[in-house]
């Protein structure tokens, strides 16, 4: 199994000079099982050059592709309109994303291309689309890929996924804040509010999940947008900084931590210095740090 | 007047080294008077580094007053609009004005692009600053803080967008984005009526003239249409704009060098970066 960055940025796509080493293109991450067998992971802006590469690849035959959304935050789909194999007819979509994130998936997808937002509505489109709520705790296989959702703590919802297949596992953990200051639930945060013990007894319960299920995973990527001086500032933004990653990675035993869904101001110098610092305190912690760039193919499991 | 491009990419924002010289933000403009009077046109991904460059001025302090126009909703001239620093910084005052798409309302669709789902900012009334939604009717006048514009409805595929007429310090700037006509040859005359003696036609010119054939009815000009503009309206300067996602420097220099061998005027392709001073 080996995973492939198309788009490694949060928020919003960042072009320029600033980005050509890491990337400017927004969450988006595919998985292939040896077989060939592929999931992708969130539609981010990194999904059109994917999208691309299978027109490019697959002879325009048609296929089944299957999508697993984290949540449904702009930044996670706005890519979907642009995918190419979308408009070969013939071509079956199934998108996954959970219950909390999206009351009815449909709706909200097709809501991305309504006319005021886009020129062709989602019921034009060639491509079959379906739709499959998810459930954290409940698994469920795509072709050989043993797929488990996993609760976050990201507003209005997130999950995660660890899959499973050719003996080997990763993990992507994305979007997700640290399990201590902040809840979120399903309203507007305009800072940290206080918590109750109901809401500290629901966090330690998410972070002993994200915990045990993550043990012994080969790969985790995981949302580390902030360096920890920004966080102090956007505790209550959804995100996480490397040292949560590692924290908890290290507690479950996972070998391979990737940073990911990096911060738009973070340019490719600074990137460069957040990879060299967080390679050493993963050395220390006994994981390996790798920092995601656009295009970056990683071989998931131990080497042969 | 003075006028800079944030974004003068269309559809998609375009990231890596093969765009770094004309820029893969997607649209955006900053017109700027001689008394420093301010008007922004659409906001795509480029609005995000005129944000930046916003929030060292007046705006960083709740101090700005600004009137952004906007063509249309499609994504890519609103993409930027949740990542806008100065919405988000309480005293500044800030006036969105743009046509009601067909069947909703301007707020209605800038609250459902921020509703709870899409956007953590979970709608418009968890922006800071003092915002304003105007809807405004396309062939009305307008006089915004020393910009005059007048506004007409101009096709787009199977919708319409808005371009817009401006004038200031005695100088025209006409922005025709995103527009597709019958036939390239034949614009529709409201634009040639906008663009009428312009110091400055923006004008959509996302294809390359080999490529428009099968690209017809997506809603976008091949550069003859830009062309056609011009040269019915006695434009004195043509910039091309609204790019392909696909179009790589090279490509966007070819397109021009092509287009520069026989205009009777003087034509670029808009890029980020500089004032270009009227």
């Amino acid at each position: 199994m080996d995973i492939t960055f198309w788009g490694v940025r949060g928020s919003y796509p960042v072009p320029g000079a600033a980005t050509v080493r890491y990337g400017g293109q927004t969450s988006c991450v595919e998985v292939r099982a040896d077989s060939g067998a592929r999931v992708i992971l969130d539609a981010g802006t990194g999904l059109r050059a994917l999208g691309q590469r299978i027109s490019r690849t697959g002879g325009g035959v048609p296929a089944r592709h299957h999508i697993l959304l984290s949540h449904v935050h702009w930044d996670h789909i706005q890519g979907l309109p642009f995918f190419e194999p979308a408009y070969v007819p013939g071509t079956q979509i199934a998108v996954y994303s959970s219950v909390a994130a999206a009351d009815e998936l449909r709706p909200v997808i097709a809501g991305i291309t309504r006319h005021e937002f886009f020129p062709m509505p989602l019921e034009s489109v060639p491509a079959q689309f379906e739709f499959h709520e998810v459930e954290p705790g409940l698994g469920f296989t795509i072709d050989e890929f043993q797929v488990m959702p996993i609760a976050l703590n990201h507003p209005f919802g997130a999950v995660g996924y660890r899959i499973t297949a050719d003996g080997s596992s990763v993990a992507y953990i994305a979007d997700t804040a640290p399990f201590t200051e902040v809840l979120h639930k399903r309203h507007f945060l305009n800072g940290l509010e206080p918590l109750t013990n109901e809401d500290r007894a629901t966090l330690g319960q998410l972070r002993a999940d994200l915990v045990r299920s993550l043990r012994d995973c080969d790969t985790v990527v995981y949302d580390t947008h902030f360096l920890p001086h920004e966080y102090e500032k956007f505790p209550h933004y959804g995100h996480s900084t490397p040292d949560h990653g590692l924290e908890i990675c290290a507690e479950s035993g996972v070998r391979c931590l990737v940073l990911y869904h990096h911060a738009p101001s973070h340019d490719d110098d600074m990137m460069d210095d957040l990879a060299a610092d967080y390679r050493q305190k993963g050395a220390a912690a006994g994981v390996d740090i790798v920092t995601a760039r656009e295009g970056m193919v990683l071989a998931v499991g131990a080497p042969a | 007047m003075r006028l800079r491009f944030w974004g003068v990419r269309g559809s998609f924002a375009m990231c890596g080294r093969n765009f770094l010289r004309y820029g893969g933000n997607t649209p955006c403009v900053e017109l700027l008077t001689r008394d420093g009077e301010r008007l922004v046109i659409d906001l795509g991904t480029g609005a995000t580094e005129l944000a930046k460059h916003l929030m060292k001025t007046e705006f960083g302090k709740g101090k700005g007053r600004l009137n952004i126009l906007l063509s249309h909703t499609h994504l890519d001239h609103i993409q930027g609009l949740p990542f806008f620093a100065p919405f988000f910084i309480p005293g500044n005052r800030i006036r969105i004005l743009g046509a009601d798409p067909a069947g909703s309302t301007l707020e209605a669709t800038l609250q459902n692009q921020l509703a709870p789902c899409y956007s953590p900012l979970e709608g418009l009334e968890n922006l800071n600053a003092y915002v304003t939604i105007d809807s405004i009717v396309p062939g009305t006048t307008l006089e915004l803080d020393g910009f005059h514009v007048q506004t007409a409805a101009v096709p787009h595929g199977n919708m319409w967008t808005t371009a817009f007429r401006i004038t200031a310090d005695d100088h025209v700037v006409t922005f025709l984005s995103d527009v597709e006509y019958a036939q390239p040859d034949q614009p529709s005359p409201e634009a040639i009526a906008l663009a009428q003696g312009a110091d400055l036609l923006i004008h959509d010119a996302m294809h390359a003239d080999h490529e428009y054939g099968h690209r017809r009815g997506w809603g976008h000009s091949p550069v003859a249409a830009a062309f056609a503009v011009a040269r019915a309206a006695g434009a004195k300067r043509l910039i091309l704009y609204h790019h392909s996602p696909d179009a790589t420097d090279a490509m966007i220099d070819a397109v021009v060098a092509d287009a520069q061998k026989d205009s009777p005027i003087p034509v670029f392709a808009a890029a980020e970066g500089t004032y270009l001073e009227l």
